[in-house]
C-alpha cells in the first residue's frame, strides 16, 4: 500500500474538514472490507484516510416516522441480527444475511456497501423494492435522495466527493404486501450472485390482483436495475401463472449483463427471466401465508441499544 | 479485447484524412489524453488520465504512427501505455478507414485491439470494456464535432 | 498533484496504538499502512493468526474483536485502537485448553493445521453465541472458513461436539 495519513474525526464537521484539507486524493473509510483490498492491490492510492467509525450520530437502527432509520455505520450484522428490523421487515434482514460470510458482515457497514456502488451487491435490489432513500452529508447542509437513481455506473454513484453517507431509510410495507429477495449462487455460498431478484408484491384486498409490484434485480447491469417494464405487465392485473411468466420474459429485455466469471451474458438474461418468476411467486406465498392481522401497530419511535 | 466504432462525418475525405493525419489532434480528441509531444516523425508520446469509480489511471506512453496508406485511406497506429505506480499496462492497436459516402460525407471506421496487463487487467475485464467503449464512442464523437465546424 | 511525488522518497506516517490482546496491553508505533494480522503476528509476536488469501475470503485471519470475528488481513492496526481482540492464543486459561480446542483434539478437526487457528477461533465465537448448535448452524456460520486437508467433516464434529467439554472447564 502507498503510505497516507490517517485520521479518526469525532465529528461530521471535523470530516468535512479533513475531505476539504486533502481533496479528492482523501478516502473515507468505515470497515474497509472493499477499500482496503483495492489498496493492497494499489488500484486505489489515497493520500489520507479518514475513518469514521467513531461518528455516534451515523450509529443506530431505530423505527422514525413510520419508516426505519439505519444509520450508515450500522454493519450487515447488525442490519441483519436486528430485531426490530426481523418484526418490520424481515426481507430486509434476510437480504444482509445473504452477503458474503460472517466476519465480513461484522465489519463491512450499510453506508461502506452503497457508497462503494457494485452492481453485484445484495442490498441495493431489495432497497430499491423497498423504496429506500438515503441522506448524505457535506460542509454546506444536507440532503435525502432516493436510492433509486442514486447508483450511476459501476462503483460509481451520485456523491459529490465531499459527501458523506450518513443514514438509510426504509419505509414499511404497503398492508397486504410481502417480499421476496433471492440470489442465485452457482458458484460458493459466499460469492456474489450470478443474478439475483428483489420482488415486493401489494395485492388488492381480495388477494386476488396485483395492487402494485416493485421488482429490481442485482449483477445484470453496470447498476443495479429496477424493471418497470416487468412490474406494468402486472400492475392491476389478476395474479396468475402465466402472467409471472411474461414479467420474467420482459425483464429479460430491461437488464444488460456483462460476461464474466459467474456466467456469460446470455445465461444471466436467461436467470434473470427465470428468477424474477420465481421471486414473484415466492413473495406471493409469503402473502398467502401471512396470518390474518389488524392494522399494523404504529412504529413508536424508541431509543435502542446501539450495539 | 476488440471494439468497433463506425462514425459518418459530414466532411470530404480528403480534409477528414488531413485530419486524421495530425496525431495531437486525433488523440486529444479521445477524453482524458493530455499533453500529446511529437518524438519524431511516426512517434508521440501522451499521457492518458481514466477513472473508474474509485480507481484513478494515470497511463504514460508512446503512440506510434504504424501504417499511413493515403491510396486505400488506411491508417493503423500502436500504442504502449504504463500506469506509473505498477497498476498495470495497456497495449493498443487501432485501424482507421475512410469509405468516400458522398462529396461531403465520409464514414469513419475505427477497429482497436486493446490488451490490459497487470493487476487493472485482472481486475474486471467487463468494467474496462465498458468504459473503453464509451470512450471510443465519444472519441468518433469528438472527431465528427471537430470537422463539423471546419 | 501528490501522486508526482516519488513515491521512494514519501514520508511513511506512524501512528502509536494501544491494543488490549488476549487481556494483556501493547503499546506499538506503527505506520498507517500496517495490517492488522501483520501488527499481530510482527509487532506483537503472536504468529498463531495466520495469512492465507490476503483477501479476507479464507478465514484463516479471522481474529475477534470486541469477542466479533474480522478478517484481520482486510484491517488495518490504527483502525484497532484501544480495542480488545482475541486471538488463538487467548484461548486456553492458565495452561487449560478451552472446550472447542480439546475438542478438535479429540474429534480430529485438523491435518496441517494452517487454517485451524481461524477454525477455532471462528468456532469459539459461534459456542459463545451458540452452545449446541447443529450441523446446519455450524455451516452457516463457518461459510467463510476454508480448509484444503480435511473435507470439513470432522471440523463440524469437533464443534458440534464442543459442548460435552465445557462442563470439565
Amino acid at each position: 500500500m502507498i503510505p497516507f495519513e490517517y485520521r479518526t474525526p469525532k465529528s461530521l464537521k471535523e470530516t468535512h474538514q479533513a475531505l476539504k484539507e486533502f481533496g479528492a486524493d482523501a478516502k473515507l473509510i468505515a470497515g474497509g472490507t472493499a477499500l482496503i483490498i483495492m489498496m493492497k492491490q494499489r488500484l486505489v492510492r489515497p493520500t489520507c484516510l479518514i475513518n469514521l467509525q467513531a461518528l455516534r450520530p451515523l450509529q443506530g437502527i431505530e423505527a422514525k416516522n413510520g419508516a426505519l432509520r439505519i444509520g450508515s455505520l450500522a454493519t450487515h450484522r447488525e442490519v441483519e441480527s436486528s430485531a426490530l428490523v426481523k418484526r418490520v421487515l424481515p426481507l430486509l434482514a434476510e437480504t444482509y444475511h445473504h452477503v458474503a460470510t460472517v466476519s465480513v458482515r461484522n465489519m463491512a457497514t450499510v453506508g461502506g456497501g452503497l457508497a462503494h456502488a457494485d452492481p453485484n451487491q445484495d442490498p441495493p435490489p431489495t432497497l430499491i423494492a423497498l423504496g429506500a432513500s438515503v441522506k448524505v452529508s457535506s460542509a454546506n447542509g444536507s440532503r435525502t435522495l432516493p436510492l433509486e437513481g442514486f447508483f450511476t455506473d459501476y462503483y460509481e454513484t451520485v456523491l459529490q466527493p465531499d459527501e458523506v453517507i450518513t443514514d438509510l431509510f426504509v419505509p414499511r410495507m404497503q398492508p397486504n404486501s410481502a417480499g421476496a429477495y433471492l440470489k442465485f449462487l452457482p458458484r460458493t455460498a459466499d460469492d456474489y450472485a450470478t443474478v439475483s431478484v428483489a420482488a415486493v408484491v401489494t395485492l388488492e384486498p381480495g388477494k386476488k390482483v396485483f395492487k402494485d409490484v416493485r421488482i429490481a434485480l442485482g449483477s445484470v447491469g453496470t447498476i443495479p436495475i429496477r424493471a418497470k417494464e416487468a412490474e406494468a405487465v402486472l400492475r392491476g392485473q389478476p395474479v396468475k401463472p402465466e402472467g409471472l411468466r411474461e414479467a420474467g420474459e420482459k425483464a429479460k429485455g430491461e437488464v444488460d449483463p456483462i460476461t464474466d466469471l459467474r456466467g456469460s451474458a446470455d445465461y444471466k438474461r436467461e436467470m434473470a427471466a427465470v428468477f424474477v418468476r420465481r421471486a414473484l411467486e415466492k413473495a406471493l406465498e409469503t402473502l398467502r401465508k401471512q396470518p390474518k392481522r389488524p392494522a399494523p401497530r404504529p412504529l413508536r419511535s424508541r431509543r435502542k441499544n446501539k450495539k | 479485447m476488440k471494439f468497433s466504432q463506425r462514425v459518418t462525418i459530414p466532411a470530404a475525405r480528403e480534409p477528414l484524412w488531413n485530419f486524421l493525419m495530425d496525431i495531437p489532434r486525433v488523440a486529444r480528441s479521445l477524453p482524458g489524453v493530455e499533453a500529446v509531444k511529437q518524438l519524431d516523425d511516426a512517434t508521440y508520446e501522451g499521457t492518458l488520465k481514466v477513472k473508474v469509480g474509485p480507481i484513478s489511471l494515470s497511463l504514460q506512453g508512446k503512440i506510434i504512427l504504424e501504417e499511413r496508406d493515403r491510396e486505400n485511406w488506411r491508417a493503423t497506429m500502436r500504442a504502449d501505455a504504463n500506469d506509473r505506480l505498477a497498476a498495470g499496462a495497456v497495449k493498443a492497436r487501432t485501424a482507421m478507414q475512410l469509405k468516400e459516402l458522398g462529396p461531403k460525407e465520409t464514414e469513419l471506421a475505427v477497429e482497436t485491439d486493446v490488451n490490459i496487463l497487470g493487476k487493472i487487467g485482472e481486475f474486471g475485464q467487463p468494467i474496462i470494456r465498458k468504459k473503453a467503449d464509451a470512450m471510443l464512442k465519444d472519441f468518433v464523437e469528438n472527431i465528427k464535432k471537430q470537422l463539423s465546424s471546419t | 498533484m501528490k501522486e508526482e511525488q516519488d513515491v521512494k522518497e514519501a514520508v511513511r506516517p506512524q501512528k502509536k496504538i494501544r491494543l488490549k490482546v488476549n487481556g494483556k496491553k501493547y503499546t506499538v508505533e506503527i505506520p498507517t499502512t500496517r495490517l492488522l494480522v501483520d501488527c499481530l503476528r510482527y509487532d506483537v509476536g503472536l504468529t498463531g493468526t495466520k495469512e492465507g488469501c490476503s483477501v479476507g475470503v479464507c478465514g484463516a485471519c479471522t481474529v475477534l474483536i470486541d469477542g466479533k470475528m474480522i478478517r484481520s488481513c482486510i484491517s488495518l492496526a490504527v483502525a484497532a485502537d484501544g480495542r480488545e481482540i482475541t486471538t488463538v492464543e487467548g484461548l486456553a486459561k492458565n495452561g487449560k485448553l478451552h472446550p472447542v480446542q480439546k475438542s478438535f483434539i479429540q474429534y480430529g478437526g485438523f491435518q496441517c493445521g494452517i487454517c485451524t487457528p481461524g477454525m477455532v477461533i471462528s468456532a469459539k465465537a459461534l459456542l459463545d453465541q451458540n452452545p449446541r448448535p447443529n450441523v446446519d448452524e455450524i455451516k452457516d456460520w463457518m461459510m467463510g472458513n476454508l480448509c484444503r486437508c480435511t473435507g470439513y467433516y470432522k471440523i463440524i464434529e469437533s464443534i458440534q461436539n464442543a459442548w460435552r467439554f465445557a462442563k470439565s472447564k
